[in-house]
C-alpha cells in the first residue's frame, strides 16, 4: 500500500464518521452530491485525461443511469431487487451506447466524438421529453425508492454513495495503472507512436469509452436516489459542462482531481444560489462558471491537483540535484 | 568580401521538448550556392524550417540583409524575399498550377509578369499543364512548380529542401540544371543527399552533424577530401 | 401533390437556415482545424440582436444589417479571445469554445431577459402566393433565395478571387501559404468573422419563421449544422449546402409524419455517413469550394 493510498484511506475514513458527528443535513446531502459529482467527474476523467477523448455528451450516461433505475422502479415495486435490476440496464444501456459512440467515431478526428456525443446526448433529451408514458415528458417524475433510501439525507445512502466512490476511485485508479491505462496514455501522448508499434488504437480508446460511460451511468443512478425526482435536465449540457469543469478545474488526468473539482463546484453551487437574493447576477452563475472554465482551460490547464503534483516533483527534482552536487562535491574533495 | 546575405549565429531550435539544433552557425555569400550536408537527423531540415520561422530558434540569431528576423512570424520573413521549397514540396494539390503560382503572386506588376515568363521559359512543363490540378503533377513536375512558386516573390533566396528525393536520375538532372540557371539570378541555400549533384552546382558547403556546424569550406575541398566525406557523409 | 410541394418549400426553408449555420463552421474547420462548439451561440445572438433591432427600427432589413454586424463583431471577439490564446491545441479549442457557447447562451439571458421573444415577418413577406394548387409563403421563398444568394456569392468570392485562393490553398497547406508571404492569422480572423456573420443571418432569418426565438435555439441548431457538416464533409462548403438541404428535407417531412423521429432520422443518417464515407458525402478536406 502507498503512501497516497494512505492517506486515501484516512479521507474515506474521516468523511464515513462524519454522519455521525456533524449533523446540518443540508451540508451532508451537498456532501453526498460531491460524492455523486466525484464519481461522474472521475469518469469523464478516464477519456479526457487518461485517454485524450473529448466528450459533450458525458451527460448522456449519467441521464441513462438516471431514467433506467427510475423507470424500472417506478414501473415495478420500489425494491432493492428492483433498483439492482434498474441498475443492471443501466450499465448494458451505458455500455452498448458507448460502444456504438466509439466504434463510429475514435478512429477519427477528436472533433468527431465530441459532435456525436453532443448530438446523441440532445437525442436521448428528445426521447425523456416525447415518451411521456415512460418518462413523463418535460416535467419529470418523482419516483419511489426502497425503504432503506426513503431517508435522502441519512447515513445509508451517503455511505452507499461514499462506498461506491472509494470502490470506483480505486478501480479506476487500478484501471490506469494496469497495461492498458499503460496504452491509453501512451495514445494520449502520441497515437501515431502507439499505432506503428503495432497496437490497435481504436479498440483501447473503445474499451475507455466505455469504461467511462458505465461509470458515468453509476452516478447517475445514485443521483436519482438522492433526488427521488428525475426529468430531462439529467440530459442538458449543463451537466457535461459541469463535468468538464470539475475535471479541469481539480485536474485532468489526475483522478482525485475531478473529485476534489466537484467538491469546489458543488460547495460554489450552493453558496451562489444563496447569493441569488443579494443581486440578480448570482442566478446567472453558469455564467461565472463559463468564465472560470475559459480562463482554466487557457491559463491553468493542469488544475489544482496537476499545478501541485508539478511543483512537487520540480521541488524533488531540485532535492536530488542539490544532493548530487554534493556528492560529488564531496567526492571532488576527498 | 561583401556581407553575406544571410547569417546564422548559434542557433538553436527546439521541436516540443527535443534539442533539435544544438549550435548552427553559417553564412551564405550573395548569389552563391550554400549546400547543406549531412546525415539523416543532422537537422538539415530543421535548419531551414528555423530560417523560415516555422521552427523558430529558441537561442542565437538569423540575420538577413544584415536585419534581425529570428523572432518574425514566418509570412513576414517571406516578404524579406526569402523564398521556401519544403522536403514534400508544398504544393497546393486540389489549385491548379495556375493557381499554385497565382498564391505567390502578390501583386501583379511588370516585375512579376517579367519573373513569371522567365520561369515559364524555364519550365514550360508548367506552362503546358496550367489548368491541371497539382496532385495529377508527377514528382519531378511538383518539384519544378514548388521552385518556381518559391521564386514568384521578388524573392532573393531561396532555401530548397532535397529537390532530388524521389525523382528518377534523369528528372534530378533536369532540376539540378533549372537551379543552376536559377542561381544566376539569386541567392540559394540548399539542402542535398545526392552529392554528386550537389557538388556540380554548390559553391561552398556546410556539413551538419547532430544539430551543429561542424565543417565548412568550398565545394572543391570537399569533393578532395576522403576522409571528411566517409566521417560525415558516410560516402567515398 | 401541393402537400408533398409545401413540405419540400418547407424542407428547403429549413436547410437553408442550417446551411448559414453549416458553412461557417465547415469552412471555419477546413481552414483552421476548429470545430467551434459555440457557433450555435453566435446564431442565437444574430437572431435575439436582429429581433431587437427591428423591434426598435421597425425595419427588418436594418435588423438583417444589424445582426450581421453582430456577427461579424462577435466573430472577431471569439476569435481574438476564445480561439487564438489555445492556437494548436485541438483538445483545448475544442473545450474552451464549448464554455463559450454556454456563456454566450447566458448571456442573452442576461442582456435580452429569460423569457423567449416573438417575431413576425414584415408585411410585405408576410402571406403567401397561389399558384394553382400550390400555396406559396412568401417569408419561406425569401429564405430559400437568401440562402441561395449567400452560397453563389461565396462560391464566386471562393473561386473567383484572390482572397478566396488563399483561403482554399490554406485549407490544403497553411504552412505553405504562410511561407509564401501571407498573414494566415489575418485570414483566419477574417474567415472566422465571415462565417459568424453567416450564422448570425441564419439567426435573424430564423425568427419571424418560427415565430418564436428562445436561447436554446442555439444548441439545437448547432446539432443539426454539425449533423450537416458530418455529412457533408467536414470542410466542403457545396458539400454543407447539400447535406443541409437534405437535412432539412428529412427535418420537414419526418415533422410532418412521425415529429418525434425527425431528429433521430437526421442522427441515421450521420451514423451511416460515418460508417460507410467518414470524409462525408460530398468529398472531404482538401477542395474548400
Amino acid at each position: 500500500m502507498g503512501r497516497s493510498t494512505g492517506i486515501y484511506v484516512i479521507i474515506a475514513l474521516l468523511l464515513a464518521v462524519l454522519p455521525f458527528v456533524y449533523d446540518d443535513r443540508i451540508i451532508l446531502s451537498l456532501v453526498m452530491q460531491v460524492f455523486i459529482f466525484g464519481i461522474f467527474a472521475m469518469s469523464y476523467d478516464l477519456l479526457l485525461g487518461f485517454t485524450g477523448i473529448v466528450s459533450f455528451g458525458h451527460a448522456m450516461f449519467f441521464g441513462i443511469g438516471a431514467y433506467s433505475v427510475a423507470i424500472v422502479l417506478n414501473q415495478n415495486e420500489a425494491t432493492l431487487f428492483y433498483l439492482l435490476l434498474g441498475t443492471l440496464l443501466a450499465v448494458a444501456v451505458a455500455g452498448i451506447v458507448s460502444f456504438i459512440a466509439g466504434v463510429l467515431t475514435l478512429r477519427l478526428q477528436s472533433h468527431f466524438y465530441a459532435m456525436l456525443t453532443l448530438a446523441l446526448a440532445g437525442l436521448f433529451m428528445v426521447a425523456a421529453e416525447k415518451m411521456r408514458s415512460l418518462t413523463g415528458g418535460n416535467e419529470g417524475f418523482v419516483l419511489m425508492v426502497p425503504d432503506m433510501f426513503i431517508d435522502t439525507s441519512g447515513p445509508t445512502l451517503y455511505l452507499t454513495c461514499l462506498i461506491v466512490l472509494v470502490v470506483f476511485f480505486f478501480l479506476v485508479r487500478r484501471f490506469t495503472q494496469s497495461p492498458v491505462g499503460k496504452v491509453l496514455m501512451a495514445i494520449r501522448e502520441n497515437e501515431q507512436r502507439v499505432e506503428s508499434i503495432g497496437f490497435s488504437i481504436m479498440y483501447y480508446k473503445v474499451i475507455a469509452s466505455m469504461i467511462s460511460g458505465i461509470v458515468a451511468s453509476i452516478a447517475g443512478v445514485l443521483y436519482v436516489l438522492s433526488l427521488q425526482f428525475v426529468d430531462t435536465s439529467v440530459f442538458a449540457t449543463d451537466v457535461t459542462l459541469d463535468a468538464l469543469l470539475m475535471t479541469i478545474i481539480g485536474g485532468v488526468g489526475t483522478l482525485v482531481g475531478p473529485i476534489i473539482g466537484a467538491g469546489i463546484i458543488e460547495f460554489a453551487h450552493h453558496w451562489l444560489s444563496d447569493l441569488a437574493d443579494v443581486h440578480w447576477i448570482f442566478k446567472r452563475w453558469i455564467i461565472l462558471f463559463g468564465i472560470v472554465y475559459i480562463l482554466a482551460v487557457i491559463f491553468f490547464p493542469r488544475g489544482i491537483v496537476g499545478t501541485l503534483q508539478e511543483i512537487w516533483i520540480k521541488r524533488k527534482y531540485k532535492k536530488q540535484q542539490g544532493k548530487e552536487a554534493t556528492k560529488d562535491k564531496n567526492e571532488a574533495a576527498s | 568580401m561583401m556581407k553575406a546575405l544571410l547569417e546564422l549565429h548559434d542557433v538553436q531550435t527546439y521541436i516540443d521538448q527535443y534539442h533539435i539544433l544544438h549550435d548552427i552557425s553559417f553564412e551564405v555569400p550573395k548569389g552563391e550556392v550554400t549546400v547543406l550536408l549531412g546525415r539523416n537527423g543532422a537537422g538539415k531540415t530543421t535548419t531551414l524550417r528555423t530560417i523560415m520561422g516555422l521552427n523558430p530558434a529558441a537561442k542565437g540569431s538569423v540575420q538577413y540583409n544584415s536585419e534581425d528576423i529570428t523572432k518574425l512570424s514566418p509570412y513576414k520573413i517571406a516578404k524579406k524575399g526569402i523564398g521556401y521549397v519544403p522536403e514534400d514540396q508544398g504544393i497546393f494539390e486540389g489549385l491548379t498550377v495556375g493557381e499554385n503560382m497565382r498564391v505567390a503572386m502578390k501583386k501583379e506588376n511588370e516585375s512579376t509578369h517579367e519573373r513569371m515568363e522567365w520561369v515559364l521559359d524555364l519550365f514550360p512543363d508548367l506552362k503546358t499543364f496550367w489548368k491541371k490540378p497539382g496532385g495529377q503533377l508527377s514528382g519531378g513536375q511538383k518539384q519544378m512548380l514548388a521552385i518556381a512558386r518559391a521564386y514568384m516573390n521578388e524573392n532573393e533566396l531561396l532555401l530548397i529542401d532535397e529537390p532530388s528525393k524521389g525523382l528518377a536520375p534523369i528528372v534530378v538532372e533536369k532540376v539540378m540544371e533549372s537551379i543552376q540557371q536559377m542561381k544566376e539570378r539569386t541567392t540559394i541555400v540548399l539542402v542535398e543527399q545526392n552529392f554528386l549533384m550537389a557538388s556540380r552546382i554548390g559553391d561552398q558547403f556546410y556539413i551538419l552533424d547532430d544539430g551543429q556546424t561542424v565543417h565548412q569550406g568550398a565545394m572543391e575541398e570537399l569533393q578532395e577530401n576522403e576522409t571528411l566525406r566517409k566521417k560525415y557523409l558516410g560516402i567515398a | 401533390m401541393d402537400l408533398f410541394f409545401n413540405l419540400a418549400i418547407n424542407g428547403l426553408a429549413t436547410g437553408m437556415l442550417i446551411f448559414l449555420l453549416a458553412a461557417g463552421l465547415t469552412i471555419i474547420f477546413g481552414l483552421m482545424d476548429v470545430l467551434n462548439f459555440a457557433h450555435g451561440g453566435l446564431f442565437a445572438w444574430g437572431a435575439y440582436s436582429g429581433v431587437w433591432i427591428y423591434d426598435i427600427s421597425g425595419s427588418f432589413l436594418v435588423a438583417i444589417l444589424g445582426a450581421i454586424v453582430t456577427g461579424l463583431l462577435l466573430g472577431a471577439l471569439t476569435e481574438w479571445l476564445i480561439i487564438k490564446p489555445v492556437y494548436g491545441n485541438h483538445v483545448q479549442q475544442i473545450l474552451i469554445t464549448l464554455g463559450f457557447m454556454l456563456v454566450l447562451s447566458e448571456m442573452l439571458k442576461v442582456v435580452f431577459g429569460p423569457n423567449q421573444k416573438s417575431a413576425a415577418p414584415p408585411a410585405y413577406l408576410d402571406g403567401s402566393w397561389q399558384l394553382g394548387d400550390v400555396i406559396l409563403i412568401k417569408y419561406r421563398i425569401f429564405i430559400i433565395l437568401v440562402g441561395a444568394l449567400v452560397y453563389g456569392i461565396t462560391y464566386f468570392i471562393l473561386k473567383r478571387t484572390r482572397i478566396g485562393l488563399i483561403v482554399r490553398a490554406g485549407v490544403m497547406n497553411k504552412e505553405m501559404v504562410q511561407s509564401l508571404g501571407i498573414n494566415i492569422r489575418l485570414v483566419f480572423m477574417l474567415v472566422f468573422m465571415v462565417g459568424s456573420a453567416m450564422a448570425a443571418l441564419g439567426g435573424v432569418l430564423l425568427a419571424p419563421y418560427s415565430g418564436v426565438i428562445y436561447a436554446e435555439m442555439g444548441m439545437e441548431f448547432a446539432i443539426l449544422a454539425f449533423i450537416v457538416v458530418v455529412i457533408g464533409g467536414m470542410g466542403s462548403f457545396t458539400g454543407s449546402l447539400l447535406a443541409a438541404i437534405l437535412v432539412g428535407m428529412a427535418q420537414a417531412f419526418m415533422a410532418y409524419y412521425v415529429s418525434e423521429l425527425s431528429l433521430a432520422v437526421n442522427m441515421l443518417l450521420m451514423f451511416a455517413v460515418l460508417i460507410f464515407r467518414p470524409q462525408g458525402l460530398f468529398g472531404g478536406k482538401g477542395e474548400a469550394a
